[in-house]
């Protein structure tokens, strides 16, 4: 017997996308709606940098491509931001005023760089990067500029600073070794970081924080705690990311730093899933619940949540220890549970 | 959108300033110096809520067809947008409103339908109306101010250019407009992230501010009052009435007289009496009005009067589709009425021939005292093109009625047997030059007559002018590869310009194809068709009706067989269309 089901996604990310091929899989006359608040394809985040760079173009950004969600029947519904839930009613209100309906849900909305209150004073200073967006409005930036400064809270900041040395750019880097996402990083780590960067050429700036920014006609001039000034064309930051769950926020769904779901996946409402760096899981081994981070814990939770969504009961379980080296110390990437 | 041809699209509800929008838009593109061609599509209802779409080219280097598809579609209605998200193409932009004065029901909002690769912008297109001008009927402005902010399109030009076309309206007027462009364009340029990659600056043209933007209809009448045009008479019909809101404004100023009459049948009545008095006179109709006028068209070649109709094509037989393009009265332009009844038929290619295919109709009808058929059609009628002003006709095409001599008063014969077969005509009251002129075959001096000898001598007089218009009409346009082809357009109307783009873009991937048009199709410049035909391996003859009028036409001269392209899409033709037609008999 077809189905009625219309299964909406929000987010475009890993869990989103393999959450509709579950679906789609195992309910083949569903509608599926993919919802995504940026216009680009399904991509790989990790190749940004290249594509800043000039070595790949957007063709091979992209995980896949139109046709597959074509074929596959799965409505994919680009640059449309969700404004708010009603999981009692079962309607998605967008941002451009339309109203949606679904029979059931799942929140695959990932995560977007965070402003720490200890630089919020400089805010509108500082360039945020995570999406393919920000490259794309940056991309002109850094190409033309010569000096920056990387604010590095973060396991991508490393990526990111030496992408903008590799293009022959000046680049400083403050490290925040105590305000480090999703770890902090050890006094031993730290060392080894500043040891690494400064042998490929950059300025690290260690035990310092940010004193003043002045926008002048040269660019930002930076002074710092312990009295370094210098002025930079733009100033990047990198402190960790944040679940993006505003649009769930008094709606009835149970909320914390990110979708609280239980260890099925599943929000406080039945027909209302999350997963990804959104989702916040509850784990009734320690009585808490964890946050995940990166594409293979994403991927595993939007299938898990999909087959769950179909009816099958399924229990996450955190995926094996994915071991990430930062420069040269190694960090298990699977669960954090201390992710302020 | 990597070189600079960008076709936008605005598309809205009856009233919501759409077609205002795409005239402003397209004068301003005009100003600053680059080539446009607009073309409106609009419901058939004089009143209503149905879908209108202003549809502007903008390019460097010359446009001939205002494109297939869009880069850019602006959606002042989602509803009627949805649709025209058919014709956007894969990685263009949508400009939509993204607060709207209440919330859509699903699939209801046009960037829900939005493909991937294509890039949307949302502006609060309502709401910043109502903060500009207290009300939503400044959408389109603001429309137009954040599609300038995202093109890179100069604010001060563009305002300036805002403030001259409501220059004569009340103050009040001009400042909404303006207020909702720069609230729009503030808007943009702080609130959106622009993900194309198209700017217009960086690739300004030279400002032109004297240039004319008007439409295939605006050239008709403009080259008609150049031409010396006296008399105007016409009943409205679509898509021809604004040749006659031109005529009843300016005929009057210049001394002429303008007339609507009852139908159509009158109109062509008074420019055989109008002609029969030695007054240069038009009129301007459509198929179903054509239909009505082809008794009297015969009138007008038997008594050898000067007329000119315009005939400006629409869709279908009978009413057909008013609003909807076809060149389908080919048959009836060259073959309506009854008897043997020669008749020159021009069809302009595009607005700037139809300046001078009005005065060399005019001209031709009044030297060789017959009918001439100006055949446009509603694309050409409706399509926008900026041009520069056309200089005015020579002297010789003013004033190109043959009068008699004193010798040939003494004896006066009006229908007197010439090798050309003009015979110089009189105006009643002139002294000695008294003629009879009815619809029935006649002698040398208009007396009825039925005799063998009389009408086939008269007969071959009426058909023998045709040999000298022949000697005058303009070479036909033969564009594209230069040497032995394999496949040769032959294009007629307002189709040619899209079998010349076609032919561009063909030779451009390397197929060796070349065009040919003409102005003139009776007569029709057959020498030159069949030495063109000779170095074409194949030919294609693609026009916007069913039955290959023009095709069954020129198969007359050519005794060979022939590609053909017939579409009755009520769309104008596309070079996309001819293009992929080439594409595929290029190999057979």
């Amino acid at each position: 017997m077809p189905s009625n089901d219309h299964y909406v996604i929000i987010g475009n990310g890993p869990a989103g996308n393999h959450a509709a091929d579950v679906l789609r899989k195992n309910d083949p006359d569903a509608r599926i709606t993919l919802l995504s608040n940026e216009s680009m394809l399904f991509y790989y985040k990790h190749k940004l940098p290249a594509l800043i760079k000039g070595t790949i173009g957007d063709t091979e950004l992209s995980v896949k491509g139109a046709r597959d969600y074509k074929e596959k029947n799965i409505r994919l519904r680009l640059g449309q931001e969700v404004e708010r839930i009603d999981p009692r009613e079962n309607r998605i209100y967008l941002k451009h005023m339309e109203i949606m309906s679904y029979t059931k849900l799942l929140i695959a909305s990932g995560a977007s760089p965070r402003v720490l209150p200890l630089v919020s004073n400089f805010a509108k200073h500082l360039k945020l990067f995570s999406s393919f967006t920000d490259a794309l409005n940056q991309i002109g930036d850094i190409r033309n500029g010569r000096r920056y400064l990387v604010l590095g809270g973060d396991l991508v900041s490393f990526k990111f600073v030496r992408m903008l040395k590799s293009m022959g750019k000046e680049v400083d880097c403050l490290l925040y070794p105590d305000a480090f996402w999703p770890f902090t990083l050890t006094k031993d780590m730290a060392e080894a970081v500043n040891k690494s960067l400064t042998k490929d050429g950059i300025r690290v700036l260690s035990n310092d924080g940010l004193k003043s920014m002045n926008q002048t006609c040269e660019g930002i001039d930076v002074v710092t705690d312990n009295g370094y000034t210098a002025t930079f064309d733009s100033v990047y930051a990198f402190l960790g990311m944040v679940p993006n769950i505003s649009f769930a926020l008094g709606s009835g769904i149970d909320t914390d730093r990110g979708i609280l779901v239980n260890d099925h996946l599943k929000t406080n409402f039945n027909n209302v899933y999350a997963a990804g760096d959104c989702a916040q899981i509850y784990n009734p081994d320690i009585k808490s619940y964890w946050l995940s981070v990166g594409w293979k814990n994403a991927a595993v939770q939007g299938a898990v949540a999909a087959e769950n969504l179909l009816g099958a009961g399924y229990v996450i379980t955190p995926s094996p220890k994915s071991i990430l080296s930062v420069e040269g110390f190694t960090v298990d990437t699977s669960w954090w549970e201390n992710f302020d | 959108m990597s070189r600079l041809d960008l076709v936008v699209e605005i598309c809205g509800s009856a009233g919501e300033g759409t077609i205002s929008a795409g005239e402003i838009l397209s004068r301003f593109m005009s100003e600053e110096g680059y080539d446009i061609m607009s073309f409106d599509s609009y419901p058939a209802e004089i009143r209503g809520f149905g879908k209108c779409v202003a549809h502007t080219r903008i390019s460097r280097g010359g446009v001939l067809t205002p494109g297939k598809f869009a880069d850019v579609l602006i959606a002042l209605n989602d509803i009627h947008s949805i649709g025209q998200l058919s014709v956007l193409k894969e990685k263009g932009v949508l400009i939509y409103d993204n607060k709207p004065a209440r919330y859509h029901l699903e699939d209801q909002s046009v960037v829900g339908w939005l493909e991937p690769g294509m890039t949307p912008y949302g502006i609060p297109l309502t709401e910043l109306s109502i903060k500009a001008s207290g009300n939503a009927r400044a959408r389109n402005m603001v429309a137009l101010g954040a599609f300038s902010a995202l093109f890179g399109i100069d604010r001060d030009a563009f305002t300036e250019s805002i403030r001259r076309r409501y220059g004569k309206k009340q103050q009040a007027v001009i400042d909404s407009n303006v207020n909702s462009f720069l609230e729009g364009y503030a808007w943009t340029l702080e609130n959106v992230r622009k993900m194309d990659s198209f700017r217009f600056d960086g690739m300004s043209a030279e400002v032109k501010r004297d240039q004319l933007i008007i439409n295939g209809n605006e050239a008709t009448a403009m080259g008609a009052l150049a031409a010396g045009l006296h008399l105007y008479a016409g009943y409205p019909i679509t898509p021809a009435t604004k040749i006659m809101e031109i005529m009843s404004k300016e005929l009057p100023k210049r001394g002429g007289i303008f007339l609507q009459t009852e139908d159509e049948i009158s109109s062509i009545a008074h420019v055989i009496g109008a002609g029969f008095a030695g007054e240069r006179a038009m009129t301007g109709t459509s198929g179903p009005g054509f239909c009505l006028m082809s008794e009297f068209t015969g009138l007008a070649v038997m008594a050898e009067v000067p007329a000119v109709i315009v005939d400006s094509q629409r869709g279908g037989p009978s009413t057909g589709m008013p609003t909807k393009h076809e060149q389908s009265d080919l048959n009836i332009a060259l073959y309506g009425g009854s008897g043997d009844s020669p008749r020159v038929v021009i069809a302009p290619t595009c607005v700037e021939e139809c300046y001078q295919a009005a005065v060399l109709a005019l001209y031709i009808a009044e030297k060789y005292q017959t009918l001439v058929i100006l055949l446009l059609d509603f694309f050409l009628s409706n399509s926008i093109k900026n041009m520069d002003p056309p200089t005015a006709p020579e002297t010789k095409y003013l004033n190109a009625h043959i009068v008699p001599d004193a010798e040939a008063l003494s004896d006066y014969k009006r229908f007197r047997i010439t090798e050309n077969g003009i015979s110089p005509r009189t105006i009643p009251g002139t002294e000695g030059g008294m003629f009879f002129a009815t619809g029935l075959e006649h002698d040398e001096r208009g007396k009825p007559v039925y005799d063998t000898v009389s009408h086939t001598r008269m007969t071959e007089k009426r058909f023998r002018k045709h040999k000298g218009i022949a000697t005058e009409i303009p070479a036909p346009e033969v564009s594209g590869y230069e040497g032995d082809a394999d496949i040769g357009v032959v294009a007629w109307g307002s189709s040619a310009g899209a079998a010349r783009e076609a032919v561009e873009y063909a030779n451009e991937k390397g197929i060796k194809a070349a065009c040919f048009s003409s102005l003139f199709i009776s007569p029709f410049p057959e020498s030159e068709l069949k030495l063109f035909s000779k170095r074409c391996r194949k030919i294609l003859v693609p026009e916007m009706n069913y039955s290959g009028q023009f095709a069954n036409m020129i198969a007359r001269y050519l005794e060979r067989p022939m590609e053909r392209l017939n579409l009755v899409t009520g769309l104008p033709m596309a070079s996309e269309d001819i293009l992929k037609k080439i594409e595929e008999i290029e190999y057979l």
